[in-house]
């Protein structure tokens, strides 16, 4: 197999000192078990094919998409290896090399036709203010929801500027697309009206802030914690649970922010037994809802039980991705109800 | 390697999902935290006590080599298969079988992790304390095997003072429970002491059976700065030979303190030295009393405290520099790697400031980067060879600096490992200074294991020379 990609990880991976501390949080080794499910074992994988002591096979392959970016392996690591990073990389060589899911494809070929991750002509709810908004493919495919979001921003006194968007690029990146990523990056940089805007996808928000470092976006919650202390809101009096999305508490540090608001709107948050930089993942990420729905539902029940035994009967969280999986599941429980954080401050706000 | 390992026969006895010879997997399971690398032909997950018996009895027919395995940290090659055959990958035995408070010990399957068992004892009040800096990944059963310990140990001993009792399966497929579950027992060979430190040439531990104690409930860490590093060492020695007893005595020197203040901007004091002193207990005044002994001799011997408090967070603060090393080492400089060699020797204490000078000297002289740490308080120093791993000359120059350590550390009558064992890459030194020991352990496994399948090569049967004795799992260029 021909690296091109890898190459520029070998001295990342002669980092890693295979310690292992990476398999305390991994949440497909927790499923899975084998020493190749772990972090350290993709890893090592990953060195294998750079070295071409390991054949790309299928099985190799697979693993190596078994991830879900979820960095709870940088997070714990005794040398700070960015495994998802250098998974990306071993990705974009093993599609190079022709190890391509259908699945994958049928993916990005939607993104390049209608510019979303769901191949549907999606009309943005457009406003002519004065900051623009990206809302991300989720929150474009919920038009409801992301009316009611731009409400919130509205009554903060933020002018919205909904314009005609297009995904991010972040599934052409993690999925191995390297080549095709920057020919959408540049079509994504020119529907932007400006350098400066509000991100309402916690996804969107951390591949932008990775991938384009010229762009300054701010993530919604940082503006409503901002701006919300000047506006009246009524408190809700729940009891709720808080589940961190891997990107915005190991991606971006933003832990407290999103407990600061809930707090702000009286909601009180009993906490999972894994919170913030140490909080387990949903399982959505890294492309594994499309790679292994299954793993990622399974990954996602062991968090949602984990919110069910808190005796709360509802999980808040901020991520579409993470709403989606542990909503999915949610709902053939009956237990709990599963919320984006913005819809309790829209009510707060109402 | 003995006969091709029967896959089916294998399926037969834990299932066919718990076993695999897929070539990614056999290659993972190939290394370790160390240098090495060698794949086995296959690796199982045996769930029951009646699975590895099974195992055992058939790869003893067919001399098939067994390594059981934990999370695989082991730092020298434990775990690295060096003639192929079976891993026991015992991590699916990880049922934490019974805590008895009332009696002061717990039952548990050998792949439970360390820290999950602290935190089922926490609620009792009780910790498990040998726990090894790697507690959140390491197993019992691979502490067991390496006799594991950690910053505690000077106060409160290593896994070997814990070890109550265990079923183990020898290499025949025989059950046999050894020690007992009461704190004295005088009933002949004390075998399950045996085992500690067997490094799984003897045979497989199915369960153990711990003591556990009841947790301080205060704890004062403190740190003092040294200009030089002779200072530091006096200090500590004198801690230890006044009879304070401090619950954590660890040293960095100046590269430590180094790698942490340029790769992670932690700003610790730029010396030659820094002790880190704790003191735990269950009454203030006691405590305060030995963590004032301590403050008293480091300001004897020129040592400058800088910080002291029971406060965790203030603990936690003081502590990060320490607790970060790890990752600081890694970073030190592009394209060098932070390398698991002559890693965790001890030493008198009167010699400890001694024995890092000479680690600087002889890192200086075979051009790699070395630095002296450790729980010094127990005499274990660590040090990390960091060098560019893809350099062949590099690895020449680190087999010859880790030769005139150990050199000079039994000269000055320390020995080889003080906690991680001595497995593949320490074997060279660890043989030439205990020859007088090696045909008597020879002799105890050829009893216990008579086909010698049980992790072999390893310890009294490794190979002459570490470097050759398996590829290196580093990419190294011509
Ligand atoms: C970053 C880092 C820090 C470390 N810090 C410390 C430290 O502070 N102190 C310390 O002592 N060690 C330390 N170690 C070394 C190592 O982590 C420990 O010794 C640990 O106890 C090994 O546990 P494991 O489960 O990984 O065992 P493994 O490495 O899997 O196995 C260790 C040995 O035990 C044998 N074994 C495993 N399970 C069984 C079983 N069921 N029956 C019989 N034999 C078995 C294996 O064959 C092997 O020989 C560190 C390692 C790393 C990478
Ligand atoms: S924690 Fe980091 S250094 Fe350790 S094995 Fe995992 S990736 Fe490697
Ligand atoms: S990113 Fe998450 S799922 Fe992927 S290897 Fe790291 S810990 Fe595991």
């Amino acid at each position: 197999m021909d690296i091109q990609y890898l190459k520029a990880w070998e001295a990342e991976l002669n980092t890693c000192i295979r310690c292992a501390y990476c398999f305390e949080g991994c949440p497909v080794f927790k499923q899975l078990g084998w020493e190749v499910d772990s972090a350290r074992g993709k890893a090592v994988l990953t060195y294998g094919l750079l070295t071409g002591e390991l054949e790309p096979s299928d099985y190799v392959v697979r693993k190596i998409y078994e991830c879900s970016f979820c960095k709870d392996c940088t997070e714990r690591c005794s040398a700070n290896v960015a495994i998802p990073d250098i998974l990306a990389a071993a990705r974009a060589d093993l599609v190079s090399a022709g190890f391509v899911y259908d699945e994958h494809r049928e993916l990005l070929d939607k993104i390049k036709q209608t510019g979303n991750i769901f191949g549907k002509e999606l009309t943005p709810p457009i406003r002519e203010g004065e900051t623009p908004i990206l809302l991300g493919c989720r929150f474009l495919e919920r038009s409801e929801d992301a009316q009611r979001y731009l409400e919130i921003l509205e009554k903060i006194g933020i002018k919205p500027k909904v314009f005609d968007e297009i995904c991010c690029g972040m599934p052409f990146g993690v999925l191995g697309y390297k080549d095709e990523l920057i020919h959408h990056q540049q079509e994504f940089r020119k529907r932007l009206p400006a350098d400066e805007f509000i991100c309402l996808c916690t996804t969107c928000i951390f591949f932008i802030k990775k991938s384009y470092p010229e762009l300054n976006p701010k993530y919604v919650i940082e503006v409503i914690r901002e701006r919300l202390p000047n506006v009246n809101v009524k408190k809700l009096g729940l009891k709720v649970t808080y589940h961190d999305p891997c990107n915005l508490a190991r991606g971006l540090g933003m832990v407290k922010e999103p407990r600061d608001i809930l707090r702000m709107i009286g909601v009180e948050v009993v906490e999972l037994p894994t919170k913030g930089k140490e909080a387990e993942c949903c399982g959505g990420g890294g492309g594994l809802l499309v790679t292994n729905l299954e793993l990622a539902e399974k990954i996602a029940e062991r968090r949602l039980n984990e919110a069910i035994a808190l005796g709360v009967d509802m999980l808040v969280t901020l991520c579409p991705t993470c709403e989606l999986n542990l909503g999915n599941i949610a709902k053939r429980g009956d237990k709990i109800e599963v919320k984006n954080l913005l819809d309790l401050v829209w009510q707060a706000l109402k | 390697m003995g006969k091709q390992v029967d896959i089916k026969l294998l399926e037969s006895i834990v299932g066919k999902d718990n076993v695999s010879n897929n070539p990614a997997i056999r290659y993972v399971y190939g290394t370790d935290a160390s240098v090495h690398q060698s794949m086995p032909d296959v690796v199982v997950q045996p769930r029951t006590i009646e699975h590895v018996q099974e195992i055992m009895r058939y790869a003893n027919a067919e001399l098939i080599p067994v390594i059981p395995r934990g999370a695989g940290s082991g730092m020298s090659g434990h775990t690295v298969p060096i003639d192929g055959g079976i891993i026991l990958d015992m991590k699916r035995m990880n049922r934490i079988l019974e805590i008895r408070p009332e009696d002061m010990y717990c039952r548990v399957e050998p792949g439970v992790v360390d820290d999950d068992l602290n935190r089922a004892l926490k609620p009792y009040g009780m910790f498990y304390p040998p726990s090894p800096a790697s507690s959140r990944i390491a197993t019992i059963g691979g502490e067991i095997g390496n006799n594991a310990s950690g910053i505690r140990s000077v106060k409160y001993g290593a896994t070997r003072d814990y070890v109550l009792g265990m079923k183990l399966v020898l290499a025949n497929g025989y059950l046999v429970n050894l020690g007992a579950t009461t704190r004295v027992e005088a009933a002949g060979y004390q075998i399950h002491r045996l085992i500690v430190g067997s490094e799984g040439t003897l045979g497989i531990i199915v369960e153990a059976t711990m003591k556990f104690i009841p947790l301080p409930k205060l704890r004062c860490l403190g740190m003092a700065t040294f200009d030089r590093i002779e200072y530091a060492g006096d200090a500590i020695a004198d801690i230890i030979t006044t009879g304070a007893e401090p619950s954590m005595l660890e040293l960095m020197d100046h590269i430590a303190i180094k790698a942490v203040n340029t790769t992670l901007n932690m700003g610790l004091p730029d010396v030659e030295a820094i002790v880190l002193f704790e003191a735990d207990g269950k009454v203030k005044e006691a405590v305060d009393y030995e963590m004032q002994t301590m403050k008293s001799i480091c300001e004897k011997h020129h040592g400058e405290v800088k910080a002291m408090s029971y406060d965790a967070q203030e603990r936690t603060r003081i502590y990060a520099g320490r607790k970060k090393l790890f990752a600081a080492l890694s970073r030190y400089k592009e394209g060098l790697a932070c390398t698991a060699l002559a890693d965790d020797m001890a030493v008198p204490y009167s010699k400890m400031a001694e024995c890092a000078k000479k680690i600087h000297e002889v890192a200086e002289k075979y051009g790699v980067i070395m630095t002296a740490y450790g729980h010094c308080g127990a005499g274990v120093m660590h040090t990390k060879i960091l060098m560019d791993p893809t350099k062949k000359e590099q690895w020449e120059a680190a087999k010859h600096a880790v030769e005139e350590i150990y050199n000079y550390v039994h000269s000055v009558g320390g020995i080889t490992s003080g906690e991680h064992g001595i497995a593949i890459s320490k074997a060279p030194s660890w043989k030439k200074a205990r020859k007088d020991l090696l045909p008597v352990m020879r002799t105890i496994k050829r009893a216990l294991d008579p086909n010698n399948i049980l992790n072999p090569h390893k310890l009294m049967d490794a190979p002459e020379d570490w470097l050759t004795a398996t590829p290196l799992r580093y990419w190294v260029k011509a």
